[in-house]
């Protein structure tokens, strides 16, 4: 189901965090960084993308593509929140053999992935194919929305792409960067830093926007602001994020990449959940 | 690719600055907003042709051998071959022929990448009128394909009534006295050491002009095994290449043959002229001639 206020996604968000909780109680998911980009996945598909579970092949629908193919969890409850199956189907058949999720998205069992994704650096590029794709079908309705991770930005063919998209005017692309300083090895500006990476698409020609990644009223804002999907230079959201957003004993902690929970971590993490919600924060 | 781009609407040509190189200057120069150039970026060029398949289109992306299979092998098995998507890679200077441009360029190892990626159909053309037709074939398959080629065009062996099937080996000439399995530039060589072991004993070689490397054409394989003495010569790393694939199917249908895989030495040789490299790896004319007739016995 969509949702059109501010109070009712952070509501949905708080409801995807539970369901990935659940499901690292279960199997060990790439969770610090599900749940730093929840919020924008959240805003993305329960509010912003055109999209008909019903009819996921229709052309006007938008596109999406997981760049960080890791964040396939977060990206399976919101299909879910949005009728493309059940939260339930997600956690029984997570990692599961002949299952449609696991650790990264891939269309061979699931019709609402695109593009199958996993390997960094490769979603980015097959994203801007697609934009101009669109453009050159004449469709003028679609979007083509790619999410990426800060530590992705580090890949070479990320750089090949974004000074390529510029040069065709893909006004129609929509890139995230879920900015949450962390990746595998430890803290992203201990291993490459990644700078001023606003200025850097900047300078590419890029439309920048730069905002914090956990504010729902603030995504919600940078969405509903986007320039033309007809307009000639591409968009790049710089969203900073915490990793393991939600979750105090995950927060900004490199070692909940990847993980699973206890029982005990489990209702430690909900309760703070709820907590944080309760507050109105 | 002009004809193929006013054929199909759907045909879009992907360049990484290399268009005068792989030929396709007049379909860009014709078709202007089907025609894309990355630049210098053979990953991105993959991958982005692969978003264009996404979309529906047939997405054509030159480049060298050396830069598709290699600098963009992972976006070739992940973006494009995982998701069966229908991009042809053209890849020229495939072999040793790119000469004096050295080892960097030289697609020595292409079938071997691109073959063992699933969904990949993996060619290589011998003439120009079975080129046109591979690709007009490749408007019709579903699924991705890589087509191998050399610097030089290849020289004319068949007639306007020749007929391409992807997956079906050519007979570029017949023959029950032992046969060579070849594919690109090496069925030209091959036809002109059988021309010279017919007039010099009589006996009669097939040349099979296997075009397609990836699916095999099994049948055509133990046909010519049939003649007892086969001889397979491709431009490639013997390892890996169409002879590996040839006596994978001999050893299986448990075939009694006389066998030879001519093909680029396994080393790296310093950059000289592809004619040279061909003879001294032995398949030019000379070297397959040489190599039959001892296989032969004579």
């Amino acid at each position: 189901m969509k949702k059109s206020t501010v109070s009712e996604l952070e509501q949905a968000a708080l409801e995807i965090r539970k369901n990935l909780l659940h499901l690292c109680l279960v199997e060990a998911i790439h969770i610090g960084g599900d749940l730093s980009v929840a919020d924008i996945m959240t805003v993305l598909w329960q509010y912003q993308m055109k999209y008909d579970p019903e009819n996921p092949n229709d052309e006007d629908r938008d596109r999406f593509v997981l760049s960080k193919g890791h964040a396939s969890a977060v990206t399976s409850f919101n299909q879910a929140a949005i009728g493309c199956f059940s939260p339930e189907d997600v956690i029984k058949e997570y990692a599961a053999d002949k299952g449609r999720f696991s650790m990264h998205s891939c269309s061979l069992v699931n019709p609402f992935v695109e593009v199958s994704t996993g390997s960094l650096g490769h979603g980015f590029p097959i994203a801007c194919g697609m934009a101009a794709a669109l453009k050159l079908k004449g469709n003028t309705a679609s979007r083509v929305y790619v999410v990426m991770g800060d530590g992705e930005q580090a890949e070479g063919s990320v750089w090949e792409a974004a000074m390529n998209a510029v040069h065709q005017e893909l006004g129609n692309l929509v890139a995230i960067i879920d900015f949450n300083g962390l990746e595998a090895d430890g803290r992203i500006d201990e291993i490459t830093a990644l700078g001023n990476i606003a200025e850097k698409y900047g300078s590419f020609g890029w439309n920048v926007c730069e905002f914090d990644g956990n504010d729902i009223a603030e995504i919600k804002r940078q969405f509903d602001s986007l320039p033309a999907v007809a307009s000639k230079v591409p968009t790049v959201f710089v969203c900073h994020t915490v990793k393991g957003m939600g979750v105090p004993f995950m927060e900004n902690q490199a070692g909940w990449h990847a993980g699973k929970i206890t029982k005990e971590q489990f209702e430690t993490a909900i309760n703070a959940l709820e907590h944080t919600v309760g507050n109105g924060d | 690719m002009i004809e193929l781009g006013k054929k199909d609407g759907k045909v879009v040509v992907v360049n990484a600055d290399l268009m005068g190189t792989c030929r396709n200057r007049t379909f860009v120069q014709e078709f202007p907003e089907r025609s894309f150039n990355v630049g210098i970026a053979e990953q991105n060029m993959v991958s982005f042709a692969a978003g264009l398949a996404q979309e529906g289109y047939k997405a054509y992306a030159f480049s060298m051998a050396p830069f598709i299979s290699m600098r963009a092998c992972e976006q070739c098995r992940t973006d494009v071959a995982y998701g069966n998507r229908n991009v042809r890679l053209i890849a020229t200077y495939s072999g040793v022929s790119g000469g004096i441009s050295g080892a960097t360029h030289w697609g020595m190892e292409d079938c071997a990448i691109m073959g063992s990626m699933p969904n990949m159909v993996v060619m290589e053309p011998s003439d120009p009128i079975q080129a046109r037709q591979m690709l007009d074939e490749s408007l019709k398959h579903d699924g991705p394909i890589y087509i191998r080629s050399s610097v030089e065009p290849v020289p004319s062996i068949y007639g306007e009534d020749y007929r391409f099937e992807i997956g079906k080996a050519s007979i570029a000439r017949d023959g029950g006295d032992g046969a060579f399995i070849c594919s690109g530039i090496t069925v030209k060589h091959a036809l002109g050491a059988v021309e010279r072991i017919y007039h010099e004993t009589g006996k009669n070689i097939r040349v099979v002009d296997m075009h397609t490397i990836k699916p095999l054409d099994r049948k055509a394989v133990k046909e010519a095994a049939g003649t007892g003495c086969v001889v397979v010569a491709q431009d490639h790393n013997k390892m890996g290449g169409l002879g590996y694939a040839v006596a994978e199917v001999i050893a299986e249908e448990r075939m009694a043959v006389k066998f030879a895989n001519v093909g680029i030495d396994d080393r790296f040789v310093p950059m000289a002229h592809a004619p040279f490299l061909y003879h001294e790896f032995g398949y030019d004319e000379e070297g397959l001639y040489n190599r039959m007739m001892s296989l032969l016995g004579m």
